[in-house]
C-alpha cells in the first residue's frame, strides 16, 4: 500500500523555528505537526508515486529504535493523516 | 471634531436622533439611544474620539433601547439592535453602557472580515506591538490597561485587527473592561486613570471601564508592527516571569483566538504566519502588576 498526500495545493505549509505549522485547504483545519509527523508529511510530498512505509522507514531511520518500532511510529502517524484528510493510502 | 467638542445638549441630541457617528479607529458606528447611561458613558469614555457629520456613513448602526411592556417600569432592561434587529437578549437597564461595548465588540468580531480578528488585547511601544491573546480570567485587561497607563500606546484591549495585505495591527482604541477585583486594582496602581461606574451583577460580575488614553485615541491612525506575542496568566503570589513559548504553539494559539481565521483561509495562515515569525513568544505567569510591567519595560528596552 502506497501512501499519497492530498494535492500540494491544497496544503500549505510553514516552518516555524524548526516546528511545522500546516493548513488543509480541504477540511479548512491548522495542525502543528510533531517532528516525526513533519518528516513524513515532507517525504510523501516530494514522492509523486507515494511511499510506503517500508520506504518512510527507510527515508527517516535512525539507529535510535528498532526498525519494527520506527514502522509502528510511521503507522501510526499514517493513520493520524489519513484521519485528518492529510494523506491517503492507495492500492498499488 | 471630537465628542468633548460638543455641547451636552447636541449630544443628547445626536443620540435621541439621527445618531452621534463615533469614529474608533478605522471604523464609524453610528449610536442611537435616550438612555442616560449610554449619554453619561459616550462622554465620559469617548470624549477624545472624533465625532463625524451626522449624514455620513457609517460601519455600524446600533440603538440601545428600553424594550416595551410592563417590565419597562418594573425592572427595565435595556436592548442592544443591530440594523433595526437584536443580535442578544436584553439586559438589566442599569448594563447599558457594558452593553453597548458589548455590541460594539460583537460588530467588530462579526463583520469586519477586511481583516483577520484576534481575541486578543494589543498595545504599542516605539512601533513595535505587544499582542496579549488570553481568555477571560487570565488577567488579560488587567495587565493592558497597566501597560497602557505607563506609557505603553493602546491599540485594542480585545480586538487585535490584523490587516492580512501589510501584516499590520490596525488600532482599535475603546475603554478597557475591568472586571472584579482588577478595579480596585486599577485604582490603585493608576489613580489618574479615568475609570467609569462599577456596574454590578452582569454576566461577567462587576464591571467597570476605563477610559482608553487621549494620546492612544489621537494615534488611532498609526499602525504597529507585531513584536512580541505572550500568553498571560494571573496567578495569586506568582513572581512575574517569562517563559519561551514554542512559535509553532504560538501559532496554535492565535489561530484558536481569532474570529475569522478559517473564513481567510490560505489569506489567513500567511498573515498568521507572518505575525509569528516576527515576533518572539512567551508565556507569562504574574500575581503583582507593578512586577509585571517593570518586565515589559525592560523587554521593550532590551530586544
Amino acid at each position: 500500500m502506497r501512501w499519497h498526500t492530498i494535492p500540494p495545493d491544497d496544503l500549505i505549509w510553514r516552518e516555524l523555528d524548526g516546528e511545522l505549522v500546516v493548513r488543509n485547504a480541504r477540511t479548512g483545519n491548522t495542525h502543528l505537526l510533531e517532528p516525526l509527523a513533519a518528516e513524513v508529511l515532507r517525504a510523501l510530498t516530494e514522492a509523486q508515486a507515494g511511499l510506503t512505509v517500508a520506504d518512510l522507514v527507510a527515508r527517516l531511520r535512525d539507529d535510535a529504535a528498532t526498525e519494527d518500532e520506527w514502522s509502528g511510529a510511521i503507522e501510526a502517524v499514517l493513520t493520524e493523516f489519513e484521519r485528518l484528510g492529510l494523506a491517503e493510502p492507495q492500492e498499488p | 471634531m471630537i465628542v468633548a467638542d460638543l455641547p451636552e445638549s447636541e449630544l443628547a441630541r445626536r443620540l435621541g436622533g439621527a445618531g452621534l457617528r463615533l469614529r474608533t479607529g478605522p471604523l464609524v458606528t453610528e449610536i442611537r439611544s435616550r438612555l442616560l447611561e449610554i449619554a453619561d458613558g459616550v462622554r465620559l469614555h469617548y470624549r477624545d474620539h472624533p465625532a463625524e457629520e451626522p449624514g455620513g456613513f457609517a460601519d455600524f448602526h446600533v440603538r440601545l433601547v428600553l424594550p416595551r411592556g410592563p417590565r419597562r417600569w418594573l425592572r427595565p432592561q435595556v436592548l442592544f439592535q443591530f440594523d433595526g434587529a437584536p443580535p442578544f437578549y436584553p439586559l438589566p437597564a442599569a448594563q447599558a453602557f457594558p452593553v453597548l461595548e458589548w455590541g460594539l465588540n460583537w460588530c467588530v468580531s462579526s463583520h469586519c472580515h477586511q481583516y483577520l480578528v484576534v481575541h486578543a488585547a494589543v498595545v504599542e511601544r516605539s512601533g513595535r506591538a505587544l499582542i496579549l491573546p488570553a481568555p477571560p480570567g487570565s488577567g488579560k485587561s488587567t495587565l493592558c490597561a497597566g501597560l497602557v497607563s505607563r506609557g505603553w500606546r493602546l491599540l485594542s484591549d480585545e480586538l487585535t485587527l490584523i490587516d492580512p495585505g501589510s501584516g499590520h495591527l490596525v488600532p482599535l482604541p475603546r475603554p478597557i473592561s475591568l472586571k472584579n477585583a482588577s478595579i480596585e486594582v486599577i485604582r490603585r496602581f493608576a489613580p489618574g486613570a479615568v475609570l467609569g461606574p462599577t456596574v454590578q451583577d452582569t454576566l461577567k460580575g462587576s464591571v467597570a471601564h476605563m477610559k482608553a488614553p487621549v494620546e492612544s485615541v489621537r494615534r488611532a491612525s498609526e499602525f504597529a508592527r507585531p513584536r512580541w506575542m505572550v500568553l498571560p496568566r494571573y496567578e495569586a503570589g506568582t513572581p512575574a516571569r517569562l517563559q519561551p513559548l514554542s512559535k509553532g504553539r504560538a501559532f496554535m494559539h492565535l489561530a484558536e483566538s481569532s474570529f475569522n481565521y478559517s473564513l481567510h483561509g490560505r489569506r489567513g495562515f500567511e498573515t498568521l504566519a507572518q505575525a509569528i515569525e516576527a515576533c518572539d513568544c512567551y508565556e507569562f505567569a504574574y500575581g503583582n502588576l507593578e512586577e509585571a510591567v517593570e518586565l515589559y519595560d525592560r523587554l521593550a528596552t532590551s530586544t
